[in-house]
């Protein structure tokens, strides 16, 4: 199968790397086909639609910020990335993370019922190494 | 829509498995209870329309932004309340 990607070109690959999301993202919900994208250098995983090639969300792995977030058993749990030019700006849903078994090669978002997360809570910080 | 009135302490029923009772009323508010299964998903209606468009802002950005280069920032590490 292929995919023409506005940012990796593009992509060949075979129906076992296409990651399920049956009932969607919140206001994508009729896209529930995906392929989830790491490149070596980069920080964030992208998941880029298979239905409508131009949509694809930047993921962070929220395990980088906090071992005490909900995690689910064999699940990775990503937080989707608002990008901004300015970095500082950066922000990552806490709120409403996407569950990707990774195994079984099938997710699906959810909206945490507690205030602890915030919607847009920013990723950088400046200064400290 | 269907529209239902109720008093206080009454319930309504949507298939075997979900009631939701009236608790209180006051002039502006009312309380509401809601069981159901662990897998219904209830939320109140201004959340979802939050993650909604922040999710929309997050895609229009991720293909506006495809190739961002990241300065050398730390990554903000949560902070749990008893830290």
């Amino acid at each position: 199968m292929k995919l023409k990607t506005k940012q990796f070109g593009e992509l060949e690959f075979n129906e076992d790397r296409i990651v399920k999301l049956p009932e969607g993202i919140i206001g994508f919900e009729n896209l529930k086909d995906y392929l989830l994208i790491k490149t070596e250098d980069e920080l964030f995983f992208w998941l880029n639609s298979i239905e409508e090639a131009e949509i694809v969300f930047p993921l962070f792995a929220i395990n980088a910020l906090d071992d005490s977030y909900p995690q689910v058993d064999e699940n990775e749990v990503f937080g989707i990335v608002t990008l901004n030019p300015d970095p500082a700006k950066i922000t990552v849903n806490l709120k409403a993370p996407v569950y990707i078994n990774l195994n079984k090669m099938e997710g699906y978002q959810k909206i945490l019922d507690t205030d602890k997360y915030s919607i847009d809570y920013n990723l950088f910080v400046e200064g400290k190494e | 829509m269907l529209i239902l009135s109720r008093k206080t302490d009454e319930l309504i029923r949507i298939n075997s498995n979900i009631v939701v009772k009236i608790i209180a009323i006051s002039d502006s508010q009312v309380k509401i209870g809601i069981d159901a299964p662990s897998d219904i998903v209830v939320l109140r209606g201004e959340i979802y329309e939050k993650v909604k468009s922040n999710t929309i802002e997050a895609a229009k950005q991720g293909a506006q932004n495809p190739n961002i280069k990241l300065p050398k920032l730390a990554v903000n590490k949560l902070k749990t309340p008893n830290e």
